[in-house]
């Protein structure tokens, strides 16, 4: 499996975990354009989902980008963390 | 044993936090610039209570580090006392551009980029509690406190926001306001000025750190879970 299918499947499995714990519903078919904030995360469970990938990459690709990126589908939020994977 | 975290730590309020913190059954994350005597004694006391984490707010860039290695090494916090900050005064007019910025950069963007960081710990627990110790200056002015009196008053307008922002997680977030104290800080109130605060406040006297410690206690319990975006003012009347 490509590194690439390896992080955004990261990602997925971990949006799912958190909407389970709230209790939020979200949309089955994640893909590279869904739109972040129409998933049914809110930004504070895209806040918790940030702070999860940190403690499990070791890195917040957010914390270490000279200019502020705010991406607004999935395809954006992965490819954010592929470019700061080391 | 839940961890707390209390910045400024080493002395004043700071240190009558994490002795409360301790006594209270926390583990305690105490950090500040310097180690100092009564802190030294505190850790010898209980040592398996509380550690120093060295580090100055002025390096607002090693913020995020110093998260991510006190979590990593202590586990997630459960609290955040803001209690870190630096007191100069002068007239407005007067007071030097770089001690304005200093004022700003310790006082609020310090405890701002702190939060965000050890909140992400909290987020993942879906519980915590954050307090940013303001002050009643932030409400009543003070001569030669401008810049210190708009810090203190940001910080209890982050604790507003942040307090919607964050509820849903199960996270309170709370200001603390002491009145005037005897600290280091306050040092340079002295004779007549400190004597007319004390006679002009209902109940006669200052308040102690350990009083506001007490309100600190109060607010990192699970007691207090249904107590956010609000302040605490512990003052002994004064400001009332």
């Amino acid at each position: 499996m490509s590194e690439k299918l390896i992080m955004k499947e990261k990602i997925i499995n971990i949006i799912i975990e958190i909407a389970s714990e709230s209790g939020w519903d979200i949309l089955t078919n994640l893909n590279d354009d869904t739109v972040l904030l129409e998933s049914g995360l809110d930004s504070l469970g895209f806040a918790t989902l940030v702070a999860r990938l940190e403690e499990e990459l070791l890195y917040d690709p957010f914390s270490m980008m000279d200019e502020p990126v705010y991406p607004r589908t999935l395809g954006e939020f992965v490819k954010i963390y592929e470019q700061y994977a080391s | 044993m839940k961890i707390v975290l209390v910045t400024g730590a080493t002395r004043g309020l700071g240190l009558a936090v994490a002795r409360q913190c301790i006594s209270d059954g926390y583990k305690v994350v105490a950090v500040g610039r310097t180690m100092t005597e009564e802190l030294t004694f505190l850790m010898q006391q209980y040592p398996d209570h509380i550690v120093f984490e060295r580090y100055d707010f002025s390096d607002t860039a090693g913020i995020h580090s110093l998260a991510v290695q006190i979590t990593k090494k202590y586990g997630r916090p459960w609290g955040l006392v803001n209690n870190a900050a630096i007191g100069r005064d002068g007239v407005l007019a007067t007071l030097h551009e770089r001690d304005i910025a200093e004022l700003i950069k310790i006082n609020i963007e310090a405890p701002v980029l702190l939060t965000k960081y050890i909140l992400r710990s909290m987020l993942m627990n879906r519980g915590g509690r954050i307090i940013n110790v303001s002050s009643i200056i932030a409400s009543t002015g003070f001569n030669g406190l401008s810049v210190y009196g708009a810090t203190k008053a940001a910080l209890a307008g982050f604790t507003k926001s942040l307090a919607r922002e964050v509820g849903k997680a199960g996270i309170t977030v709370n200001t603390l306001a002491p009145g005037y104290m005897e600290t280091e800080m306050t040092s340079a109130l002295q004779g007549d000025k400190l004597e007319s605060i004390k006679r002009r406040s209902p109940l006669g006297h200052l308040a102690t750190v350990e009083d506001a410690a007490y309100a600190v206690s109060y607010l990192l319990s699970e007691k207090s879970f249904s107590v956010t975006g609000t302040t605490i003012t512990v003052d002994a009347g004064s400001s009332c």
